[in-house]
């Protein structure tokens, strides 16, 4: 993996690699970040000048106050660190995407577009981030309805060629990505932590070996559990399918609602939710919020599923916009 | 910024001091260019000069610390002293100074440490990328690979970590300067580190010659003529030096014997020996309280005592590299140093078994990931215990997985190993590349040793020095040297001393893992053996030639190894309560071979043969079992006790020991039958899995 210098600067300044947990100088957040890189894009910059710029330099070119270069210069002067933890992530199967590369998942640059993470971690086949597929999202504990539902998406995202996204946890998550890979079909997991641990589990490393699995993060990936990852990461399982279903969600809480509520608002993709009699709360609550009903027992074959999907969905209206911040 | 150094180099050796040609050409580079140097000079032109006075420059720059990786730290203390006088905190992290991590973090958070030194292991260590390169915020001023040779596939000493330096500087930002030094390495090695590194990797390459060596070559063949070599010619040199071996056993014998004719010798050697010390011998040289050090290649790179007036080789090493490394050593501070060559019939059996032995079998590599793919992480015992492979053939191939990016590493208490999803194919075309090199080299020291010409010109040749010329010194060059021949009568000391010595068999205390996973791993005190002897090393000088042919030419062993054994337990050993009962081994392989010895043996000792001892199913031999766990498994299913076990102490006899659970496991088996001490005795210990340095 030789990355280019405007992804070297870009780990450097927006990942915690190298970092403690809690360093002296932060990280850039997405929100420090985006000012920064307007600035370079109205200055006909790259990322990977910043590495040959002092840091008088960057203050006067980068019109930035003394503190924040001073924290960029910080920043950048790990640059040894960051060596040392790429190598050994690169010699465990992990490697990295930022948003100067021109392999950046296509759909969350046009969808997310200031929201896209700088930078992913990722192992196995990148190429199927993005690729035709469904989303499943919902809950860890799941009831027969939802396994019912996980296993039909699965089958169905085997069968028709399509990647089946998740967000690689238990319940429904696990559940679906499991009959996906079971069948010879691919699938991607956007994890909100622990993507270190994550590979090394049997059954995960061979399909990521074969070429049918992608675990892909935001987060660092050594990084534990935290709610506020879990919540974060939903977009970005959202942002790179076709179609997502939401199986079973809480009314007013919890990350699946979060995460429904926002990809209705953003209208990323058509969003369905799984209707039947005795269903949670959050499923009524969000049919009412423009979600698509998808019955439950389900309406056809999981053979045709992706087919009544398109014809059920409600024209995506999202617009393109313009692409190439970093 | 000349001036400056000038001072800082006055401050750490002297007054006078001026500057080595290169030593500030390499400075400037690194410090004011911020680019890649690599510096190829002889050992002692000042290599550590270089880094400690550009870290001092840099340091005051405002960089971060430099971060030194070095294969040898453990020979470093003089050169941290050397960096205090320039106001330069140095600090050591490796595997052995555990209590002095959390100082170095201390230094390291507070930006008090100035050159963090480091083994190439650490970088890929958890605690190190945890706790040390956030301490100090990833501020890697300068890169220091020490032994850069070690990147080229093409050094003689190849170390898979070095593979992972090479990524880590290939995926450095640029801004970072990286230093690489080296002694030893010729044009090839050059280019490939440079391939390696990038094409702006700037190469400083001096004059290797050392003006103060006389080289010669002696062909002696047999291990008794050298040695008597040895005490003929060693009071004519002054001063002290090493004596290099190839195998371990050679070094103690060497020792041993040097011992008896009244020299001051010591055997150094990173054998699994824990009477060796080896700070401690390397200070004693160092103080000169040792005149002769006997040593393997263990006594490595960095050693850096001045004063070495001969560097003698007992047995013929693989390369011109590694020869003129070793021979290097001598000559730095005194006018006048010999380098000697001797070389025997066992030199081309050695090399060739390192050329064989240098790779892990695919099939092994294979093995070992098939195993770690069935589960989400194995410990190093765990893993042991599922592989029929050898302890140190499994770490050596688990490295080498690590390095190829197959097998990862977490830590939980003790390291755990993981099959990472990178794929995996064999790199034969490399493995193919490497012994074929090993095996030029190998010739090319062949060559050396019957050259006419110059000898210092023929190895710096070897090297590409940019201007090899004949020396004038050495033996070739004078027409005359040391004598070529030795004293018949020393001779016959040196071969009797050969044929009196014994090698102890130490008894084991625990089970091997995973062989009563329900059990704990110590043996019952009471169901352990006694320590045991064997009369001598497998093939090896003194009785070792004759079991060998005993064993697979002439199918029976020789009366002489009956009555040799007889004088070593009888006046030697002397074991007590001494065996009034003996038994042996069977075979069904060769039923009568092992059984026949110990009958006579037994008839010599005056106490009855029993064989109370009968395999139950054919075996798999055990040396096709390749680590303990497989091979007390082996003895435990097919071995069983028939008829009265006399409750005395009893001689357990065997031909050829190797890892020592045959006898471990048949010793508890008699034992558990109401046996006395069991002393187990055997022809020979096969050195094969002792023979590494
Ligand atoms: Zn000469």
């Amino acid at each position: 993996m030789i990355l280019s210098s405007d992804s070297q600067v870009m780990l450097l300044l927006c990942s915690h690699l190298g970092l403690s947990s809690d360093p002296d100088t932060a990280p850039f957040t997405l929100h420090d970040w985006n000012p920064l890189a307007r600035k370079f894009q109205t200055r006909s910059l790259r990322p990977g000048a910043l590495l040959d710029l002092s840091e008088q330099d960057l203050a006067s070119q980068l019109d930035l106050s003394n503190d924040e270069a001073g924290r960029i210069s910080r920043l950048l002067e790990r640059r040894g660190s960051l060596a040392i933890e790429l190598e050994r992530l690169e010699s465990q199967g992990i490697r990295v995407l930022t948003r100067a590369d021109e392999n950046y998942p296509l759909r969350y640059r046009q969808r997310l577009t200031d929201a896209a993470p700088a930078v992913l971690f990722y192992a196995g086949n990148r190429e199927l981030l993005g690729q035709p597929g469904i989303a499943v999202v919902g809950s860890r504990t799941v009831d027969q309805v939802g396994q019912d539902c996980a296993a039909y998406i699965g089958n169905a995202c085997a069968w028709s060629g399509s990647v089946l996204y998740s967000g690689g946890a238990k319940g429904v998550d696990s559940i679906s990505m499991k009959a996906a890979l079971e069948g010879r079909g691919t699938a991607v997991g956007i994890l909100a932590d622990s993507l270190e641990r994550a590979i090394r589990v049997p059954e995960t490393r061979a399909a990521l070996m074969r070429g049918d699995l992608c675990l892909a993060t935001s987060y660092s990936p050594n990084a534990g559990f935290s709610v506020g990852a879990a919540m974060g990461r939903n977009k970005l399982i959202y942002a790179l399918a076709d179609y997502a279903v939401v199986t079973a969600s809480d009314v007013e809480k919890g990350g699946t609602w979060a995460g429904a509520t926002e990809a209705l608002r953003a209208n990323w993709v058509p969003v369905f939710i799984v209707d039947y009699s005795d269903m949670p709360e959050g499923n009524r609550a969000l049919l009412k919020k423009g979600g698509v009903a998808l019955p439950y027992p389900f309406p056809i074959d999981f053979a045709k599923f992706p087919d009544w999907l398109s014809a059920q969905a409600v024209q995506n209206k999202s617009k393109p916009t313009q692409l190439g911040l970093f | 910024m000349f001036a400056k150094a000038e001072g800082l180099l006055r401050a750490m050796i002297g007054d006078q001091a001026n500057f080595r040609p290169g030593q500030w050409e390499a400075i400037e580079t690194i410090v004011s260019k911020k680019q890649r140097v690599l510096v190829v000079q002889r050992t002692g032109w000042g290599k550590s000069l270089v880094y400690f006075l550009a870290t001092k420059l840099l340091r005051d720059q405002g960089s971060g610390p430099t971060l030194l990786i070095s294969p040898l730290l453990s020979l470093m203390r003089n050169q941290i002293d050397m960096a205090n006088k320039i106001g330069i905190q140095a600090f050591m992290i490796n595997s052995a100074n555990r209590q002095e991590w959390e100082v170095a973090e201390a230094a390291l958070s507070e930006n008090k440490c100035d050159i963090l030194l480091i083994s190439p292991e650490r970088l890929n260590n958890e605690r190190f990328q945890k706790s040390v390169l956030p301490e100090m915020a990833g501020r890697v001023g300068l890169f220091v690979v020490d032994e850069a040779h070690c990147i080229s596939d093409w050094g003689h000493d190849f170390r898979p970590d070095y593979r992972r330096i090479v990524r880590i500087l290939q995926m450095l930002p640029k801004g970072v300067p990286v230093l690489g030094t080296t002694a030893t390495a010729n044009d090839r090695v050059i280019d490939d580190i440079q391939h390696q590194l990038g094409e702006g990797l700037i190469i400083l390459h001096g004059a290797l010659d050392r003006e103060t060596l006389r080289l010669q070559c002696i062909r002696l063949a047999k291990q008794s003529e050298r040695m008597a070599w040895l005490v003929e010619n060693l009071p004519k040199f002054h001063g002290s030096g090493i004596i290099y071996c190839l195998t371990v056993p050679d070094t103690q014998r060497v020792t041993e014997w040097l011992k008896r004719n009244g020299f001051n010798a010591e055997a150094y050697h990173a054998g699994n020996d824990t009477e060796i010390d080896r700070p401690a011998l390397e200070q004693a040289f160092i103080n000169n309280e040792i005149q002769v050090l006997v040593a393997t290649v263990a006594l490595g790179m960095g050693y850096d005592k001045p004063d070495i007036s001969f560097v003698i080789h007992f047995q013929r090493p693989g390369s011109v590299i590694a020869y003129y490394q070793q021979v290097g050593r001598a000559g730095r501070a005194v006018d006048r140093a010999y380098g000697i060559l001797l070389s025997g019939t066992e030199d081309d059996e050695i090399q060739d078994y390192f050329i064989d032995t240098a790779f892990p079998s695919i099939q092994s590599m294979r093995e070992i990931l098939d195993a770690l793919g069935r589960h989400e992480t194995l410990s190093f015992d765990e893993l042991l215990s599922k592989v029929n492979i050898a302890r140190g053939v499994l770490e050596k191939a688990l490295k080498l997985l690590e390095v190829d990016g197959a097998v990862g590493t977490a830590y939980d208490g003790k390291p755990l190993y993981f099959r990472t999803p990178n794929p995996w194919q064999p790199d034969t075309e490399r493995i193919e590349r490497v012994l074929a090199l090993r095996r030029a080299e190998k010739s090319q020291m062949q060559s050396y040793l019957d050259h006419n010409g110059c000898l210092m010109e023929y190895l710096l040749r070897a090297l590409d020095d940019p201007q090899p010329k004949p020396c004038g010194r050495c033996a070739n060059c004078r027409g005359k040297g040391l004598s070529r021949t030795v004293s018949h009568n020393l001779v016959i000391q040196a071969e009797n001393f050969l044929k009196g010595i014994s090698i102890p068999i130490q008894p084991r205390k625990r089970w091997p893992f995973g062989l009563f996973p329900e059990q704990k791993r110590v043996i019952p005190p009471e169901l352990q053996n006694c320590p045991g002897r064997s009369l001598c090393y497998y093939g090896d000088a003194g009785w070792g030639k004759l079991v060998r042919s005993g064993k697979y030419s002439d199918g029976h062993f020789a009366d002489e190894l009956v009555e040799a054994s007889l004088r070593l337990i009888l006046h030697q050993w002397k074991p007590g309560p001494s065996p009034s009962w003996l038994t042996a081994i069977p075979s069904r392989r060769h039923p009568d071979l092992v059984s026949d010895f110990a009958k006579r043996l037994a008839s010599k000792l005056g106490i009855p043969f029993l064989p109370v001892l009968v395999r139950t199913e054919e075996a798999p031999e055990q040396k096709t079992m390749q680590n303990s766990t497989m091979q007390a498994r082996n003895v435990l299913r097919t071995l069983s006790v028939i008829g009265n076990v006399p409750s005395k102490p009893v001689l357990l006899v065997d031909d050829i020991i190797d890892s020592g659970w045959t006898m471990t496991t048949t010793g508890f088996l008699l034992r558990s039958h109401g046996s006395g001490e069991v002393y187990p005795f055997t022809l020979a210990q096969a050195s094969g899995r002792n023979i590494n340095p």
